[in-house]
């Protein structure tokens, strides 16, 4: 069982939960009868404002974790509340606008539609959440410019290089401005100075914007970065 | 049908690989079926013309949604991408319709242009101007249901699996 709490920040903020993501005695398996067990009962909480660094063999349920927080994999059993809202128990399409508001996802495996351009990739979660053409290429504008990669807007995808299009996931992901930020082994396509703009910026937007930041990785420097390590121990059948 | 939207999204539509190609098929199917039905329609009365535009509304819901479920199955990808950055049933839905329906319309239209003119020429018993201007309405008015009910149903079998 894995108890995690920030304590320094966070706490007290009126009308809302005191945690930005809580799991509650989580089982996850997979397989048709179950009979491969991630979790058995996994139950933390995240407080608002902190940022947490997830590391841990391959294998150990770490890209899972990411997952069940963003609603993208349910729990076989258990519940987990995101912002105080048990999404669990929401149905798919207030799940998927809920998280549209609530979290920015970078997943492992690139998730960009090659088709498109940088500016249309970063500007869809605006389109899903029906912001106005104004608004989205002020909010595009605005977090390619944060990332520094304004200058690559009129790009295809499929044009890019791996770590280029690992920053436009890390744009697209910030630009609904998201309390809550999950980023899986965001820094494995990235070379060292790619990882330093990206490790600044998460910073900046943790200490500053008080976002929750979630990320597993296998990076020393990630883990520097973070304010607290959750080491996830892989189950031994 | 609450998830049913005739919201236009060209970029969504080209995460879905929509190209010209799928228009202009549907534009093809709509054209095909109205010429035949507007013809017909002017040698039967009645209850037979209400058959007819029974079948022309049900060939073209079967087809749209065929289209509608091709396009999910060639796009499962992007659309699994899709969906994990807020993309739902509605907005997929209403971009496939989007890029469909004003190909759709223009192939209803020509059809039903087309099969007007054959059927006056070749002496359809009810071939006077008004009923050939109802008729025509009618099979427009049928194809456009027909395509929505067709790209929805498709879209909402293909989510869901």
């Amino acid at each position: 069982m894995a108890q995690l709490e920030d304590i320094e920040r966070g706490a007290g903020q009126k009308g809302r939960s005191r945690f930005a993501i809580e799991m509650r005695h989580v089982k996850k398996s997979y397989g048709p009868s179950g009979e491969h067990e991630v979790y058995s009962d996994l139950h933390f909480q995240l407080l608002h404002g902190t940022f947490v660094a997830a590391v841990g063999p391959i294998g150990c349920g770490k890209t899972t974790m990411v997952n069940l927080f963003a609603g993208l994999e349910s729990p076989s059993d258990g519940s987990i509340l995101v912002e105080g809202v048990d999404i669990t128990k929401m149905k798919e399409e207030a799940r998927t606008a809920f998280r549209t508001k609530t979290i920015g996802l970078v997943p492992q495996t690139q998730t960009l539609i090659p088709e498109l351009t940088v500016y249309e990739n970063v500007e869809l979660p605006l389109r899903f959440a029906g912001v106005d053409k104004e608004a989205r290429e002020e909010r595009v504008g605005l977090v390619l410019d944060r990332i520094g990669i304004a200058g690559e807007m009129g790009r295809k995808i499929r044009t890019l290089s791996v770590g280029e299009r690992q920053m436009v996931s890390v744009a697209r992901a910030l630009v609904n401005d998201p309390p809550i930020l999950l980023l899986d082994e965001p820094t494995e396509a990235l070379d060292p100075l790619m990882s330093d703009v990206l490790l600044g910026l998460l910073r900046g937007d943790n200490m500053t914007r008080g976002k929750t930041i979630f990320v597993t990785t296998h990076d020393r420097r990630v883990i520097e970065s973070a304010r607290r390590t959750l080491r996830v121990k892989k189950k031994i059948p | 049908m609450s998830g049913l939207s005739f919201r236009s999204d060209g970029v969504v539509a080209k995460s879905l690989k929509m190209t010209r190609a799928t228009s202009v098929l549907v534009a093809a199917l709509t054209a095909g079926i109205s010429v035949n039905a507007m013809v017909a329609m002017q040698f039967v009365g009645g209850v037979a013309q209400a058959v007819l535009a029974g079948i022309v509304f049900g060939t073209l819901v079967i087809s749209t949604s065929a289209v509608a479920a091709d396009v999910f199955a060639r796009s499962e990808q992007s659309i699994a991408n899709l969906r994990s950055i807020g993309a739902t049933l509605k907005s997929m839905t209403g971009a496939i319709l989007g890029a469909v329906i004003l190909w759709g319309v223009a192939g209803a239209i020509l059809g039903t242009g087309a099969g007007s003119a054959i059927g006056t020429v070749s002496g359809g018993s009810s071939a006077t101007a008004v009923s050939v201007l109802v008729e025509g309405s009618v099979v427009i008015l049928l194809s456009v249901a027909a395509m929505s009910a067709g790209v929805y149903l498709g879209a909402r079998r293909s989510w869901r699996s």
